[in-house]
């Protein structure tokens, strides 16, 4: 497929008639239209980033970023916001842990083996639809299976028995539940869009189609799965509803003594509970709070974005094709 | 196989780690009142300091929920701002009182109204008076936009029986809110709002809080008795509370317990 | 599963080295991964079967009637919340019309303005924006679609609405709905323009990327034949592109129709079904879609009516969203024989 790169061609001279000047009115209206709407977009972006700088700021000072939040009255004065930041990349790495080896599991049987094709066509629709399902109905099935006495090892139990049902795991295990069709779909692109050869030469030289995956493909396909896990920790992390149902709670507090798995079986917030908190839809009243954590979830968004530009432009080959940007930009819009 | 080997053993340690966890995972749940939400918080962490226990964990979820979960022993204690309600409460509840809050009528700062009378008060919150020209000391014009609160506050509840009696419902057409915050922020965000709140979300500003009958509403009028418009809050328990309940319960109410007397004072009214 | 497979299957079936145990070794990989698949599967079937039968007593107890109009909605969580039944009614009675309907509206609303408005901003960043521009303009609407809902909540909460309030509501028309509902600025306006702004990444992308996808031959011929920019555009590839732009309008129905926090932050708290013969009041009546009333009433979950009420509005939601991706899938297939696959 080597061929010398085309020349770029000339840019010729608009002739009268092509300039947009001379166009029919109805269609100089579109022109300007769609003018205006693509500069309008931008200057809504830079009005949102410039509006969350401007009121957050009036509240900042960096100690912020290392203080918890206290339980005063004054809340437009006191606390910080060490504990929804720990929440946030707490839950984000439970769910991820989770959903990346799940979702590469899935992706490579769909692809690779996938029999019966009955139970291949059931999984592909159930993982479709756990990504079109609306976060909020995760949500409350996850309160209705983690207040269930068998699962009360995952939360804690008030003190006449009863299981709380809200945890950092039972918020991660659900979460990797949101980021889990992104994982599988990302995975799955990029296995199918290995060329063959890969898997005949590896058979051809007398291995095992397992050794093949672990050993061939897998490695190939790192920066698609990567590619999957960043988009599903963009979704997990914009999300406020499950949070808000799963994770009861201001300050990180952990259960039981035991160091890590107290933790987890813990409460606290993230960012995203914490600006619904403080905005005047929660119990706190400190939208200055709130503004400034709401800029700090954005600059993670926007880091996140960044990463996922910078992976999708390494593939081997360089430009990635297309199609797979935009299936991949599909999968992330998700409902998030 | 030794990575099967090693994914047995680490599971085995991590059910070994987790079976003794459970027993010290017991703590005191409460739920319930948005109004309580921060008094009670600062007692959790008071009695978690003083006797070294964990902290109670304390949610919001408003009077109602509250009262439902402590009945159905979901948590072990629910926060009520209200009294009892004979013939809507489920049976076998004890309340038990813990401090009494003032219940402020506020409205927008731009929109001082100096004072209202009773007859006043019943007629805008029915819904009888619509327009602020009919509103004496009213800078605002045109209609009134009411605020209450949700199905399930309690703050509701107490504002209807202490300013409105057994027999007048607030309108219906009044825009609920599901907490103080909310509450406050759209009175104080709007020239023509009337609401009503606690006190001590009155504190932070932002909205101004309106006399009764003459007595300005200041935690001072409230102590001393002539404010009238005074509530209870509650702890609602299943029956007399038990064990870690009836610690923590016992802790709070106990009459020499300098300590809790402080906190609540500082808002709020202590009773012990 | 892509053909290919199949033949491989056949040539690995029997490794060359390693002889039975390698084969054996393949066996376990496969049944472990599929047993992987299953567990998920089970889980998603477990939470569908979960959701519909804590919705069932719901419905049951309502029957169809459940989605028809019939009182106040808000009446009726109430008396589920303190469970005292209305008068006549069991505790059960629910008719969600009025949420059925903001949701509608708000939804229909956001993705029909969001549609015009994507294409046009498509339309710019494929053919008349200079090089410079589209490379400020193109992260900028990437970077609207990564603002969390709750964002979004906020502003709208605390910057728009009260602008709403103060500027677009006159006193006048308040007055004139003052004895049915009040009119501050969180309504169906202030929704509806901040949802649009949410799917309106989705739509710009893939409009976008489906227009870059036309043959050019196909533009290039229309051009020769003397049509200008703009109409080869109109007539040309935003035809070919038809079915990646239905394919981006459902993916933006579905995002509005689960989107709970921002609406619950901003839509008016009041189940009301706005009614469009007020004129132009209708835009201002507050409103509140289903899913936001299921946020709301996420603390209640533990009293039983409210909780089989909700789970019946998120069964609801789950079978919208199903029925939305396969009228996707239907509507793309039978478009897909002439324009661009997405």
């Amino acid at each position: 497929m080597a061929t010398a790169p085309l020349a770029p061609p000339t840019p010729v001279a608009r002739s009268a008639r092509e300039r947009s000047g001379a166009w029919p009115l109805a269609d100089r209206i579109a022109y300007w239209a769609c003018w205006a709407t693509g500069i309008g977009l931008a200057l809504l972006t830079l009005a949102i980033v410039v509006f969350m700088l401007v009121k957050g700021l009036s509240f900042l000072h960096p100690a912020l970023l290392f203080e918890s939040p206290s339980a005063d009255i004054k809340q437009s004065a006191t606390g910080g916001f060490l504990d929804p930041i720990l929440g946030t990349l707490l839950v984000t790495a439970i769910g991820i842990a989770i959903a990346a080896p799940l979702g590469v599991a899935i992706a490579v049987w769909l692809v690779e083996y996938g029999r019966p094709a009955a139970l291949a066509r059931a999984v592909e629709s159930s993982v479709e639809i756990v990504g079109g399902a609306p976060s909020i109905v995760l949500a409350i099935f996850g309160l209705g299976i983690f207040a269930q006495g068998f699962l009360a090892f995952l939360s804690q139990r008030a003190a006449n028995g009863s299981v709380y049902g809200r945890s950092f795991f039972a918020a991660g295990i659900v979460m990797a539940l949101l980021a889990l069709p992104l994982i599988v779909g990302s995975t799955r692109e990029a296995l199918q869009a290995l060329s063959p050869r890969l898997r005949e030469g590896s058979f051809a030289l007398g291995k095992t189609r397992a050794t093949t995956i672990r050993h061939v493909l897998l490695p190939s396909v790192r920066p698609g799965i990567a590619t999957g896990a960043v988009l599903g920790m963009g979704r997990i992390i914009g999300d406020t509803a499950i949070i808000k149902i799963l994770l009861g709670g201001l300050r990180v507090e952990t259960v039981g003594g035991v160091p890590v798995l107290g933790l987890l079986r813990g409460t606290g917030s993230t960012l995203t509970t914490y600006v619904y908190e403080f905005s005047p839809a929660g119990e706190g009243n400190a939208p200055q709070k709130a503004y400034f954590a709401a800029f700090v979830l954005l600059l993670m968004v926007l880091a996140l974005n960044g990463v996922v530009t910078w992976l999708t432009l390494r593939q081997p080959g360089g430009e990635l094709p297309r199609k797979r940007w935009m299936d991949l930009w599909r999968l992330s819009a998700w409902t998030r | 196989m030794r990575a099967p080997r090693l994914l047995i053993a680490s599971l085995l340690v991590a059910a070994a780690l987790v079976a003794p966890a459970s027993a010290f995972g017991k703590r005191l749940i409460i739920d319930g009142s948005t109004s309580m939400l921060p008094l009670v918080q600062k007692l959790a962490s008071a009695y978690a300091k003083s006797t070294g226990k964990p902290a109670p964990k304390v949610g919001g979820g408003q009077s109602a929920v509250g009262i439902n979960d402590a009945a159905a022993g979901r948590v072990d204690i629910g926060d009520a701002s209200r009294d009892p309600i004979r013939g809507v409460d489920p049976k076998g509840l004890v309340f038990t009182k813990v401090a009494r809050d003032g219940v402020c009528v506020i409205t927008n700062s731009s929109n001082p109204l100096p004072n209202l009378s009773q007859e006043l008060i019943e007629g805008i919150f029915t819904g009888a008076i619509r327009d602020w020209s009919r509103v004496p000391g009213a800078t605002a014009t045109g209609p009134i936009d009411l605020f209450d609160r949700d199905a399930a506050s309690g703050t509701q509840d107490a504002f209807q029986q202490i300013f409105l009696g057994e027999s007048l419902k607030i309108s219906p057409s009044a825009t609920p809110e599901s907490s103080e915050g909310l509450e406050v922020s759209s009175v104080g965000s709007d020239p023509s709002a009337i609401g009503f709140t606690s006190f001590a979300a009155t504190i932070n500003g932002g909205v101004h809080t309106v006399s009764l009958g003459g007595v300005p509403c200041t935690l001072r009028n409230a102590k001393s008795g002539q404010y009238a418009g005074v509530r209870n809050f509650w702890f609602v328990t299943k029956g007399v509370p038990k064990g870690e309940a009836r610690k923590f319960i016992e802790w709070v109410v106990k009459p020499g317990n300098k300590t809790v007397r402080s906190i609540v004072s500082s808002e709020w009214i202590a009773i012990h | 599963m892509d053909r290919d497979s199949l033949t491989y299957d056949r040539q690995a079936a029997r490794p060359a080295r390693g002889g039975r145990r390698a084969a054996l070794r393949d066996r376990r990989v496969e049944i472990v991964l599929g047993a992987a698949a299953f567990a998920v599967l089970a889980i998603i079937v477990a939470m569908l079967v979960t959701v519909f039968a804590r919705a069932w007593p719901s419905f049951s107890h309502n029957g169809l009637a459940w989605f028809g109009p019939g009182g106040d909605v808000d009446a009726q969580l109430r008396a589920m919340q303190q469970l005292q039944p209305l008068p006549g009614h069991s505790v059960y009675w629910f008719r969600a019309w009025p949420l059925i309907w903001g949701t509608l509206l708000t939804t229909g609303l956001a993705v029909a303005l969001a549609l015009v408005i994507a294409v046009l901003a498509a339309v710019f960043l494929t053919e008349f924006a200079p090089a410079p521009v589209k490379r400020v303009v193109d992260p900028a609407v990437r970077l609207l679609a990564g603002v969390p809902s709750v964002v979004y909540g906020l502003i709208g909460i605390l910057a728009i609405a009260p602008f709403v309030n103060s500027h677009l509501i006159s006193q006048h028309r308040k007055e004139s709905v003052t004895y049915v509902v009040q009119l501050n600025g969180a309504d169906l306006t202030t929704a509806t323009l901040i949802l649009m702004v949410m799917i309106l990444p989705i739509l710009v992308a893939i409009t976008a990327d489906a227009l870059e996808s036309v043959p050019p031959a196909w533009r290039e011929g229309s051009l020769a034949l003397g049509v200008n920019r703009w109409r080869t555009i109109w007539r040309v590839s935003l035809r070919a592109a038809r079915p990646a732009i239905i394919a981006a309008t459902i993916l933006g129905t579905a995002r509005a129709l689960g989107e709970a926090v921002m609406l619950a932050m901003v839509s008016g708290g009041r189940g009301f079904a706005a009614n469009p013969l007020d004129g132009l009041t209708f835009f201002f009546e507050p409103v509140r879609p289903l899913a936001a009333t299921i946020l709301q009433n996420s603390e209640g979950l533990s009293n039983q009516p409210v909780m089989h009420t909700m789970y019946a509005i998120g069964a609801v939601l789950l079978v919208s969203a199903a029925m939305l991706s396969l009228t996707g899938w239907a509507v793309r297939r039978r478009l897909g024989r002439y324009g661009i696959q997405t």
